[in-house]
């Protein structure tokens, strides 16, 4: 099937990103690779200014992603059932559509 | 079957005459029977290699729906077994050992952070999960096994030098500390904090030392306390006689005061 590392996501519409993980639990695997996935050179590249930062707990809470965009918007994502492919596919599309969206107002605006 | 063109043969059926002819007689027409293109096969040809195909021997049940056998565990190879025993090493050794998560970086910052931890004594080591995992459920490290997913590094170190490790961790934001395994206590990354906030151990102890010391060496001024009280008590009380008689002699009352002692 498809490999986590060969996504790629254009992180330019997301401001910072904060993923929060309790290590000795064991639901947190798919965060964890995620986490990795994101620190790849490629993806850094898109956007210098994103920072990626890691909370590691140890309360036995849930491990979550908090993304937080240019504009305000902010994306949760709770992992503990979630796979990391499912995880950076969500996180892509919804800056791809950012992407567009961007495009699309700089073309209208001039 | 390929290529259905007219087959450049036919046979034609010669009547039987005196003189053995052959019952069919191959006629050529076009090309000769080896060619350098694909030729098509005769109909009679073609039909036996029909009839003739090959027919993989399926079994009745298909082996998906029977019940799995177990396959047997393949041996390990040296390489495996010596990463094995490193590790086994590297536990028994070192007296603080941390795990952190590793994310991509770029090489020149990984050897940059190896240097400044090595001057601290403490060494970087990659590890494998695969050969961690069994390594530490056989041995008592049993609750570090869910640290070990995705990829990791290990620093070891004869001394616990947490707070050095902590800062050169802090400048480098790839890394991220999950545990630490010290003097065989498993510690999470507030406790490892707390740990490097502790003062150094001759610290703690001289303290200790001199709070224990306190007590006695009040003791004996505490036990002069009386006596001296008293003496202080009359030698104000001979001032104030000296200072009231001026005239009578002073004698009988320090005598008194000295024998008083």
């Amino acid at each position: 099937k498809k490999m986590a590392s060969k996504i790629r996501v254009v992180l330019r519409p997301v401001k910072s990103i904060v993923v929060r993980f309790c290590p000795f639990e064991s639901n947190v695997e798919s965060t964890r690779k995620f986490l990795g996935c994101i620190n790849h050179k490629k993806i850094q590249a898109t956007n210098r200014n994103c920072e990626v930062t890691a909370d590691v707990r140890h309360d036995g809470s849930e491990p979550l992603v908090d993304v937080m965009f240019a504009d305000g918007e902010r994306l949760i994502m709770k992992g503990a059932n979630l796979t990391t492919i499912e995880m950076l596919t969500a996180l892509g599309s919804r800056c791809n559509a950012k992407e567009l969206k961007e495009e699309q107002k700089s073309k209208k605006s001039p | 079957l390929p290529f259905p063109r007219v087959p450049a043969l036919s046979a034609a059926r010669v009547p039987l005459s005196a003189g053995w002819l052959p019952a069919l007689q191959f006629v050529r027409r076009g090309s000769k029977a080896v060619t350098r293109h694909w030729k098509a096969m005769h109909f009679q040809r073609q039909k036996l290699m029909a009839v003739t195909e090959y027919l993989a021997p399926r079994p009745a049940v298909p082996p998906r729906c029977l019940a799995r056998r177990r396959e047997t565990l393949e041996e390990d190879n040296g390489y495996a077994q010596l990463l094995r025993r490193q590790v086994e090493e590297v536990f028994r050794d070192n007296r603080m050992i941390a795990i952190c998560q590793f994310n991509s970086m770029p090489g020149e910052d990984v050897v940059l952070m190896r240097h400044y931890l090595r001057k601290h004594n403490i060494e970087v080591k990659f590890v494998l999960n695969e050969i961690v995992r069994p390594v530490l459920s056989q041995s008592k490290y049993k609750n570090l096994l869910p640290l070990f997913v995705a990829r990791n590094i290990l620093l070891v170190s004869r001394e616990a030098k947490a707070k050095e490790m902590l800062r050169v961790l802090r400048g480098v934001p790839q890394i991220n500390l999950l545990g630490a395994c010290i003097d065989d206590t498993i510690l999470s990354k507030q406790g490892v904090e707390n740990f490097a906030k502790l003062p150094l151990l001759e610290t703690v102890q001289g303290q200790t030392v001199g709070a224990l010391t306190l007590l006695p060496s009040q003791t004996s001024s505490l036990l002069q306390r009386g006596s001296a009280h008293l003496t202080a008590l009359l030698d104000q009380h001979i001032h104030r006689l000296q200072a009231g008689e001026t005239g009578s002699p002073a004698e009988p009352a320090p005598a008194q005061s000295s024998g008083a002692q």
